[in-house]
């Protein structure tokens, strides 16, 4: 009997989290990724992870662009075959906002069922999420691998930032530091921490007063592609932005749309950065330009649309 | 590839972290100065740059942790703590002065030593990367029981024996964890005295550490007039050192997993594997003794309230004047004018204006 029977009886997608097969968690983190055609991204998003976490579990959901071969590859590369678990997940999964609201919990196509089936295979005592463009820095990885077993003395949430980093071309990006993008990543396995559906998209539970351990900024950037024009598939006409909610979606836009436009300068918070020759900017940015900067990096600012209906 | 490398001897107090530290120093690698001075409990120095020693007490006190420290989430609250950017632009700032003494002197080698160094290893190894350089660890060994009789003696009872071995496998074991995948030696406290030669010229080359390969004569003449093995005073067995049982076996089995990881290719998956196991032997052991004791625990911190409600009391009371401790009905038998007067005297008068009017204020 499943914990979390598929909505639409799909028994291979059913969700049977591994305390109620009786298998013990072993001590340990394991990072999640559920992509999408992530190829461009995982070079150099899953080295600093391998040498972060114990196991690493790629689950694809429909990549065309050989997403499931580039993890492998970049696996064997790092020595690390053993600790990678690869994934199939076929099914349509609704997209955030308005399509996911009108998909019920328990489909196949929910975000919410889509996470629980993905998270129902880890087999350590924590868990992370962790996206498909997110390059985590040298320190990054370096505090995520001793949190790995220091968190085994207890039961505590990490939450890091992320600083958004538009990749113009192999030298120039645009790095967004006017919020810190703040956001709870890793977590304990257990009953108390699987996925609900929110309005939006899913939400992770966690137990009343649960500890709750904040890292460092610098650590981590999220890598956005200019030429990949990410956010055309965002609906905008008809949604309320300024909804706290959604408030780092807008964020994305203004930022994508000004460097698109050619004045990005107008944008607060953003700034340019330049690798020097021969090396690419997200190696730049993450390895040798963040931990030079002072601190704090990020001063908290509301986007341009935000304060104006403040002042409004 | 950069030339400057970081030596951090770490393990327990009083495991021949000293030793080593000086050894390695005699042989060319930079201790950075000064450092703390020599005393009866270690006459011949402890190799513990002070500014080192300073940073940790800091550190410790902002986490909540103890040198020798129990409990297996200490690991986590100086962990957390080894992230802050403030302290990691200190420690990079203050490792690029000593690698600039270091080659001043020869070559940019430096021996970091203090037992207190295990909680911080995630700050040191980060800064040393800011700074270019490759960190190796070496962890001292020596048999528990002859490291709680060493400190039973030489600094005091105030911790039990119980205490003391837990704190030792906690320490053993954690330090063991942080190191695990870096470049990392073990060292028996025996080996180092028995003959010395043997496991230094395998740190100098298993590190590519220079001042150990290019050693002259004379520097190793000094190394042998530094070790004196009539130091490891302290040789104590389970028979000497009160210890349940239960601990007893956890302790026993730490050392035996440690003490294989110091053989050549000791440092196996399988005796990682085995180090894992132990440790989360000890933090159930160690959960179930916190829970045994909870009462203690309890009843200790509302008597630390207590105490800090009525010291807070105390300090409160003490800023006021005599006056004030007078009670108001008694303060108001006397007359007005005879205030007035007493108040003059005790060059507390109140300015004149219309506040000052009927009952209003403090009489």
């Amino acid at each position: 009997m499943p914990d979390i029977a598929s909505l639409e009886g799909d028994s291979a997608y059913d969700v049977t989290w591994p305390w109620s097969r009786g298998e013990e968690l072993v001590p340990g983190l394991t990072c999640v990724f559920r992509v999408r055609n992530e190829a461009r991204n995982l070079p150099w998003v899953l080295p600093p992870i391998f040498s972060a976490v114990d196991h690493v579990l790629v689950v694809d959901n429909q990549s065309d662009d050989g997403t499931a071969d580039v993890a492998r590859k970049v696996a064997e590369q790092c020595g690390a075959e053993d600790r990678l678990t690869v994934l199939d997940y076929p099914h349509p999964v609704a997209r955030a906002g308005g399509d996911h609201l009108a998909t019920p919990a328990t489909s196949v196509r929910s975000l919410t069922h889509f996470y629980n089936w993905c998270f129902s295979h880890v087999r350590t005592t924590y868990s992370m999420k962790w996206d498909g463009d997110m390059v985590l820095t040298p320190e990054g990885a370096g505090i995520l691998r001793d949190l790995a077993w220091q968190l085994q003395s207890t039961r505590a949430i990490v939450a890091m930032p992320r600083h958004p980093l538009t990749v113009v071309d192999e030298s120039t990006g645009w790095l967004d530091l006017s919020l810190r993008f703040l956001e709870p990543w890793v977590y304990p396995m257990g009953p108390e921490f699987t996925f609900v559906k929110a309005f939006d998209w899913e939400l992770r539970e966690f137990p009343a007063g649960v500890e709750r351990i904040v890292l460092p900024e610098g650590l981590c950037v999220e890598v956005k592609w200019l030429d990949a024009d990410e956010y055309a598939h965002w609906r905008r006409d008809g949604v309320d932005f300024t909804n706290t909610r959604l408030y780092r979606k807008l964020r994305e836009f203004e930022v994508d749309e000004a460097i698109r436009n050619g004045d990005p300068t107008t944008v607060q918070g953003l700034v340019k950065v330049t690798a020097p020759e021969g090396v690419h900017i997200i190696d730049h940015v993450s390895r040798d330009w963040l931990w030079r900067q002072p601190r704090p990096l990020v001063r908290h600012s509301l986007p341009a649309a935000l304060r104006e209906r403040v002042k409004a | 590839m950069s030339d400057r490398r970081v030596v951090y001897v770490v393990g327990s107090g009083r495991s021949g972290t000293s030793t080593m530290a000086g050894t390695l120093q005699t042989l060319g690698l930079h201790v950075p100065q000064p450092e703390v001075v020599a005393d009866a409990t270690n006459p011949k120095g402890f190799g513990e740059p002070q500014w080192v020693v300073d940073l940790h007490d800091e550190l410790l006190r902002r986490s909540n942790v103890q040198v020798s420290d129990g409990r297996p989430r200490a690991w986590l609250d100086a962990g957390t703590l080894s992230g802050d950017q403030g302290v990691r632009e200190r420690v990079a700032a203050w490792l690029e002065e000593q690698f600039a003494a270091a080659a001043r002197e020869g070559v940019p080698e430096l021996v970091i030593k203090d037992p207190r160094a295990s909680w911080f290893l995630g700050l040191w190894r980060a800064c040393a990367e800011r700074c270019d350089a490759t960190s190796s660890y070496v962890t001292m060994l020596r048999p528990v029981t002859e490291v709680v009789g060493s400190k039973q003696k030489y600094y005091g009872a105030d911790q039990g024996a119980i205490t003391r071995t837990a704190a030792w496998v906690n320490m053993m074991l954690g330090t063991e964890r942080a190191t695990r995948g870096e470049q990392r030696a073990f060292v028996r406290y025996g080996d180092l005295l028995a003959d010395w030669t043997q496991p230094v010229f395998a740190l100098g080359e298993a590190f590519d550490l220079t001042g150990v390969k290019t050693a002259m004569a004379v520097d190793i003449a000094a190394v042998h007039k530094f070790i004196d093995p009539s130091l490891r005073r302290v040789t104590l067995t389970w028979d000497d050192i009160p210890v349940p049982a239960r601990l007893r076996e956890l302790a026993d089995e730490t050392w035996q997993v440690l003490d294989g990881l110091a053989e050549p290719g000791g440092d196996t998956a399988e005796s990682r594997e085995t180090c894992d196991q132990l440790r989360a032997a000890y933090a159930e052991q160690y959960g179930e003794a916190e829970a045994f004791a909870q009462s203690t625990v309890l009843a200790r911190s509302r008597a630390a309230a207590r105490h800090a409600r009525r010291d807070a009391e105390q300090a409160a009371a003490g800023s006021r004047s005599a006056a004030d401790r007078v009670p108001h009905a008694v303060r108001a038998m006397v007359p007005a004018a005879a205030r007035h007067r007493l108040r003059k005297a005790m060059g507390r008068e109140r300015p004149s204006g219309p506040a000052q009017g009927q009952g209003q204020g403090p009489a």
